[in-house]
Parts: C-alpha cells; sequence; structure tokens
C-alpha cells in the first residue's frame, strides 16, 4: 500500500519539478529579457554539451548515479536533480534527432513537456528503488564527478566571476572584491558575493548613485550582516583573534535559537 | 524585414511560456514539488530536493537537536537568490527553492510547532505553491524597481558570460579527476575526452563515458 502512495505522490511530484526546471531552463537562454530559472552553472553546463545528446545524456547520467547513491543511503536527491540531470536529459530527448538547440533547449514549451516526462521516472525511480547500484559506476561518480564538480564551484567559479568582474570595470573589479572576499569568509563560496559586486558596480557605472543603487548597496551589507551573524561568524572571528567573546553576545546568539560553541 | 522581425521578437516575449506574468506560475510549480519532495523526506525518509549536508541540517531538527541552524540557513540563502534573480535575470533554484523553500521553510514551521504543510501531502503541494508564486511575484516587482526603472542590466551580459565561460572548464576538470582517482580510469577519461574532441562533441561527456568504461572493466574500491 505504502509503494503505491510512493508512487502516485513521485508521479505528481515529479512531472511538477520537471515542468518548472524545464521550462525555467529554456528561458535562462532569454534572459535578462525573459526572468529565467536554473543557476548560472546549470547554463554554463548545458552550453558545454554544445546541444549535442549524447553529451547531455552521458553528463547527466553521471550526476544520477551519484544521486541515487545519495538517495539509497541517506534519502536524499542533491540538488543535482533539478539543476543538471532533469535539465540535461530533458534536451537529450528533445535532441535525439539532431535537432538545434535554438529549436529545443531554448524553447520553453518543448522543455517544459520533455522535462515534465523525465521528471515522472527519475523521481518515482529515485524513491522506489532503495535496492543498492552498481558499486563500480557508484565509485565512479564519487571519485571523478564529485571532486570535478567540487572544483568548478571552487576555485574555478569563483576565479572566472572575480576576473570577469575585474574586467567589468573599477567599480564592478572594486565591489567584486569587497564582497567577494567577504562571502568567501562568510559563506564559503565566493561567487554570490562578486555577483553582488558586479551588480552594485554596474548598476552605478549606468545609472549614478540613485535610490536603487542605493537601497541596493544597504541591502546587500545587511544580508552580510546577518548571514555573519547566523552562521556565529562573529564570534570566529573574536576566538581567531584571541579575543574571548562576551558573554552578551553568545546570550544573544543563545536567544535566538542558535547555539555556538 | 528588421521592423518585423523585431515586432514578432516582441510578441514571442509576450506570449505565455516566454512572458513575465506566467513566471510566478513556473515558480510555484517547481516550489510545489520541492515542498512536497521534503513532505516524502519527513514521512519516508526518502525524496528531499537537496544534498546530504542541508538535508543532515533539517534531520538534525527533526531529531530534536534544534531547527536554528536549517531556518538561519536557507532563509538567508532564500533572500540572497531572489534578490540577484530578480537583478541578473536568472533565479538560482538550488538556493532559492531546494534550500530556502525546501529546507528553510519547513525548518521554521516545525520549529513553531506547525507540522500539516509538512505531514500531508495536499496541503505541502498547497504550501509549496502559495510560496514559489510568492518569490515569484518578488522577483517580477523587484525587477520593475531596479531593471525597469533605470535602464541598467546591472552587468547580467558579464555574469552570464562567467557562466558560459565556467562550463567550458568541467572537461579538463573531470580528465583531472579521473586521472586523480586511478590509472585505468584517467587513461579511459583522457582516449573519451580525445576521441570526444576529434568528432567535434563536447569533451566533458567522452571524459566521463570513457572514465565509466574503464571504471568498469578496472573498478576502484568506493572508499
Amino acid at each position: 500500500m505504502e509503494l503505491i502512495e510512493v508512487a502516485i505522490k513521485s508521479i505528481i511530484i515529479g512531472a511538477l519539478v520537471g515542468v518548472g526546471v524545464g521550462a525555467g531552463a529554456a528561458r535562462m537562454f532569454h534572459a535578462p529579457k525573459a526572468q529565467g530559472m536554473g543557476a548560472f552553472r546549470t547554463l554554463g553546463e548545458l552550453n558545454a554539451c554544445a546541444g549535442d545528446a549524447a553529451s547531455h545524456f552521458s553528463f547527466g547520467l553521471g550526476f544520477f548515479f551519484n544521486a541515487w547513491a545519495s538517495s539509497v543511503g541517506a534519502g536524499a536527491f542533491t540538488q543535482d536533480v533539478d539543476h543538471r540531470i532533469i535539465p540535461n536529459w530533458a534536451a537529450a530527448v528533445l535532441m535525439r534527432k539532431g535537432r538545434r538547440p535554438e529549436d529545443t533547449l531554448h524553447n520553453p514549451k518543448k522543455m517544459a513537456i520533455s522535462g515534465g516526462i523525465i521528471g515522472i521516472i527519475v523521481v518515482a525511480f529515485l524513491n522506489l528503488t532503495a535496492s543498492a547500484i552498481p558499486e563500480s559506476l557508484q565509485a565512479i561518480a564519487v571519485h571523478v564527478l564529485v571532486p570535478a564538480a567540487n572544483l568548478l564551484i571552487n576555485p574555478v567559479m569563483p576565479v572566472i566571476f572575480w576576473l570577469a568582474a575585474l574586467d567589468a570595470g573599477k567599480r564592478s573589479g572594486f565591489w567584486g572584491t569587497i564582497f567577494g572576499g567577504a562571502a568567501h569568509l562568510i559563506m564559503g563560496n565566493a561567487v554570490p558575493g562578486v555577483v553582488l559586486g558586479i551588480l552594485i558596480g554596474k548598476g552605478v557605472d549606468d545609472s549614478g548613485w540613485n535610490k536603487v543603487t542605493k537601497t541596493l548597496l544597504i541591502s546587500v551589507i545587511v544580508l552580510f550582516i546577518l548571514s555573519a551573524f547566523f552562521r556565529g561568524f562573529d564570534i570566529q572571528l573574536l576566538e581567531s583573534m584571541y579575543i574571548t567573546p562576551p558573554e552578551w553576545l553568545l546570550d544573544f546568539h543563545k536567544l535566538l535559537g542558535l547555539e555556538v560553541k | 524585414m528588421t521592423t518585423q522581425t523585431e515586432s514578432l521578437e516582441k510578441d514571442m516575449y509576450k506570449s505565455f511560456w516566454y512572458a513575465d506574468w506566467s513566471f510566478p506560475i513556473f515558480v510555484a510549480l517547481l516550489s510545489a514539488g520541492i515542498f512536497a519532495g521534503t513532505h516524502m523526506y519527513y514521512v519516508y525518509k526518502i525524496g528531499a530536493f537537496n544534498d546530504v549536508a542541508i538535508v543532515a541540517m533539517l534531520e538534525a531538527g527533526i531529531q530534536g537537536a534544534g531547527y536554528g541552524a536549517a531556518a538561519a540557513f536557507g532563509a538567508s540563502f532564500l533572500f540572497a537568490r531572489v534578490l540577484e534573480g530578480a537583478l541578473v535575470g536568472i533565479l538560482d533554484i538550488g538556493g532559492s527553492l531546494q534550500t530556502g523553500i525546501g529546507i528553510g521553510v519547513p525548518a521554521i514551521l516545525l520549529a513553531s510547532g506547525i507540522t500539516a504543510p509538512v505531514e500531508n501531502f495536499i496541503l505541502s503541494l498547497i504550501t509549496g505553491a502559495l510560496l514559489g508564486a510568492l518569490v515569484g511575484y518578488s522577483i517580477l516587482a523587484i525587477r520593475k524597481l531596479t531593471v525597469g526603472q533605470s535602464n541598467s542590466t546591472f552587468g547580467a551580459d558579464i555574469m552570464m558570460g562567467a557562466g558560459n565561460a565556467s562550463g567550458r572548464f568541467l572537461g579538463p576538470l573531470i580528465v583531472i579527476s579521473a586521472a586523480s582517482a586511478s590509472i585505468p580510469i584517467g587513461i579511459g577519461s583522457t582516449i573519451g575526452a580525445a576521441i570526444f574532441y576529434i568528432w567535434k562533441k563536447p569533451v566533458a561527456g567522452g571524459a566521463i563515458l570513457g572514465a565509466m568504461i574503464f571504471g568498469a572493466i578496472f573498478p576502484i574500491s568506493l572508499e
């Protein structure tokens, strides 16, 4: 009985997620004119496969084994189901007859339909097969794809975005450097900071210090302060400077439900 | 001729699949699925749309160790990504929906003792859809107030370029990782990448296939 329940729920979830991811990914190719959703890295990887069905499929397959292992082991699909497996496989299905990416991968309607179908299959499969996957393939995913993806996320992407910020002009370079460094310290990855730095720099380049750009800068600073606080960065900073954190600060963290060791 | 294509393009960006007004619908669909995925994890311990490390934060809360970490982590990601998504034209679904709505919001709800939206499948779909629509409309509102008002794209072209450039690194990175995993896998990956390059196919795909074929013949242990 539970199996049927899981199967029905998986089909509904897979369809919803697949349609959203498919349409969002295709709309990314029309950004910023149309608002897309996905990720910069998804966009880059989809382009790296250059509209070749076999490459889209094998790229998705590598991450599929990893997602499968993680689902069997910990019940967590990994973010790759939405970021990599569904968009790449949906693209592979559409391109199987060698059609141009402009007519397939970049078309939200076609990607939503094929994404929905792939979503149903992938989610139902992952939820229903708690049995083991071939260990040799799981090992490839863990030893080859995961390190490569981790290298891409850190340090390759931060460096590329950072250099793009430096090349984009003085303001982007300055704010990108400030927020990039702060983001790596606080969040562990510089990309969000560099992106926000480019936003501010280019915004000011194009339209000066007006209400919009000022609000943007202030909200970014507030965001950094808040996430630093909630991740206990303030306490770590004091401790790494060999200063004992004051009792009231520790109490303040406790008050908000965050125990700091 | 040019004016004709321009007006055609203008019409395209007004149609359902490209328009701004349909964006919240797509976010709502995806978000409903992701939130229901968290429901699956809560009930059946399988199906959360996130990485092990992040799901572990929610699991810590379910086990009674406090939801603070998951809630703060998810909420701050959601806020940052909504702001960024509106300005650059691409909403990062990993931070905003998978971590923010899929982990952060359930953590906040469960911490306040509201379990129904996570325990009940139908309610989880509705909650996810409503939150997703809210995110979608917030993004459109921020877009109107910023990009629409000031004629600036806030460097979106620069970031698209950087995003594309980083994808190119993937092929060589896979060969390097494969070569560090074991000698046969490294050889397979190198051959696969070289063949795909000659065939004018993306190097990343060949590198993975080569690594998998040689990895199946000469398996390595998972440890």
